[in-house]
């Protein structure tokens, strides 16, 4: 069983309290910027892409069961599948987990609903392919061939397969936009996909998406997050790199900076 | 829950599957009535409580000191049952998702849509796997059933994986055509790190640069070290760079999830 050690516990009760105090201040109306993710902004191009070429888009929420990442892409798919009613472009969403499917099915009704064409969602266009990653990766590309898909989304989670149906999509001239939290797959996404969201874009994807002030706030929690993580690698750096102090007096304290490096280890 | 007070151990296997089964129909069927019976405006506070105590159990496990012994404290046994409890929901899922199968290819089948001799592989495929893989369950001892079994699972279940697992290597091929055209500086410098740590990861490029002596400054010029410093240095440090990122995004949203403070999409707001 994995358990926090004291350190763990420290920093991650920091850096929680960090986030949630900017979550908390923007929602109490403070004005936040976040900058231009060029790869989320592209979605609706996408979309108009398949509606002018009067072709399908496929959205793939990744090969994750009900996990953090796979919501974010699930709320990808509510914000794609909106825009896609509203252009009446058909969607397809192939899943690998039985309940992502359950889950991806209702999100897709919903988004139709909202946008007041429930008589255009097709159930049958919400798929469970195989729990198998191989098996659908293959069902996949059948279905990216076949359907001569005109944009292809993949978010979520991706691992060996993530370059079969990022290159199959490149061959079928689909409009690709992925983003991944699996480290090792972003590079098969940057090199065949057209617009790649990378690291803490993938989770800020919400945020970008809905500029609700809870996650605009949560966003801004994340940056300074990062910078306490960078302030506290820099002053390890330091504390390792610096030759023994032998202080006295008030400064005394400065001499054992090093313990607490080795404490974080 | 009740399982375990009304079946007795040693009883079918069956018995108690339905157990199970009922437990979570029964509760199930509790919590569902509940949320129905309620007024509206309080169902989404129950919610909200409900996650945050799930989460809160989930949290204070983790960050409880655990015993050094057994690496369990007060609350591990508790997790572990939830655990269990969500496989149940899995179960259900599943269902779920053969149904779906079942229904998008029974109706390319039945209409006789174009390909529908795929469907009916489907069915087929579907109908023999299930049916050995019950046999080999419940026939143990049977050589057949599990020659069968293995025919189907590894001879060609395993061998199709592996197959499709192997296109990966074309695919590189044409993705690394794309990658490494020379279009812009950073492009060439992409091009420039890929082949020397290509070459450092191949018994040539340790033979070019063979001549390089192996100890001293010097020795740094040697390919397979030169690319093990690209690895291991710019390599590692930008991809940790990445890491802290999604872990401190994934955090944000755990958090806001925890909190019920998700918004947009399938959380309360629509976009």
């Amino acid at each position: 069983m994995d358990h926090a050690t004291w350190p763990t516990g420290t920093l991650v009760g920091l850096l929680s309290i960090l986030i949630l105090y900017k979550i908390f201040s923007a929602r109490m109306g403070k004005e936040l910027f976040i900058r231009k993710i060029p790869g989320l902004s592209a979605i609706e191009e996408a979309v108009g892409r398949a509606t002018e070429m009067g072709r399908p888009m496929v959205f793939v929420p990744g090969i994750g069961g009900l996990s953090l990442a796979t919501l974010q892409a699930l709320s990808i798919l509510k914000y794609v599948t909106s825009i896609a009613a509203k252009y009446r472009t058909r969607i397809i969403v192939p899943t690998i987990d039985s309940v992502v499917y359950t889950v991806a099915e209702e999100i897709t009704k919903d988004a139709y609903t909202a946008q007041g064409v429930p008589e255009q969602f097709n159930p049958d266009d919400i798929r469970y392919l195989s729990d198998d990653q191989f098996a659908f990766a293959s069902g996949v590309v059948g279905i990216l061939n076949r359907e001569k898909a005109a944009s292809n989304f993949m978010f979520g989670l991706f691992a060996a397969e993530a370059l079969i149906l990022a290159e199959t999509g490149h061959q079928v001239g689909a409009m690709q936009i992925a983003g991944t939290p699996s480290i090792l797959q972003i590079p098969f996404f940057i090199t065949a996909a057209d617009y790649t969201i990378i690291g803490d874009e993938f989770y800020a994807a919400s945020a970008y998406l809905s500029r609700e002030p809870t996650l605009l706030g949560s966003l801004v929690g994340q940056d300074y997050a990062k910078a306490l993580i960078i302030l506290v690698i820099l002053a390890g750096i330091l504390t390792v790199s610096m030759p023994p102090l032998h202080l006295h007096g008030a400064l005394s304290f400065l001499n054992h900076f090093a313990d607490w490096v080795n404490w974080f280890k | 829950m009740f399982t375990r007070y009304l079946i007795k151990p040693g009883a079918p296997q069956w018995l108690w599957v339905l157990g199970v089964i009922g437990d979570f129909l029964l509760f199930g069927g509790i919590l569902f009535a509940f949320l129905q019976a309620i007024p509206a405006r309080f169902r989404r506070p129950f919610i909200v409580t409900l996650t945050f105590l799930a989460g809160l159990i989930y949290s204070v496990e983790f960050f409880w000191p655990a015993d050094p012994k057994t690496q369990m404290n007060f609350l591990t046994p508790l997790r572990l049952k939830l655990g269990e409890a969500t496989k149940v929901v899995y179960a259900f899922a599943l269902g779920l998702g053969t149904y779906n199968l079942i229904r998008f290819h029974g109706s390319n089948l039945i209409r006789k849509r174009p390909g529908w001799h795929n469907n009916l592989a489907f069915f087929i495929s579907f109908a023999a796997m299930m049916g050995v893989g019950f046999w080999a369950y419940y026939a143990p001892s049977s050589k057949a059933a599990a020659n069968a079994y293995n025919m189907l699972f590894e001879g060609i279940v395993g061998a199709l994986g592996a197959t499709m697992f192997s296109t990966i290597g074309f695919y590189i091929v044409s993705a690394a055509y794309r990658a490494f055209r020379i279009r812009s500086g950073e492009a060439t410098l992409m091009l420039l790190a890929a082949f020397i740590v290509m070459l450092g990861q191949v018994p040539v490029g340790a033979y070019l640069t063979s001549g390089i002596p192996s100890g001293g400054v010097l020795r740094n010029l040697r390919l397979e070290n030169l690319s093990y410093w690209i690895l291991s240095q710019p390599n590692m440090a930008a991809q940790r760079g990445i890491w802290f990122g999604i872990e401190i995004g994934a955090l944000a949203m755990a958090l806001r999830q925890w909190l019920s403070l998700e918004r947009g999409s399938f959380f309360e707001r629509e976009l």
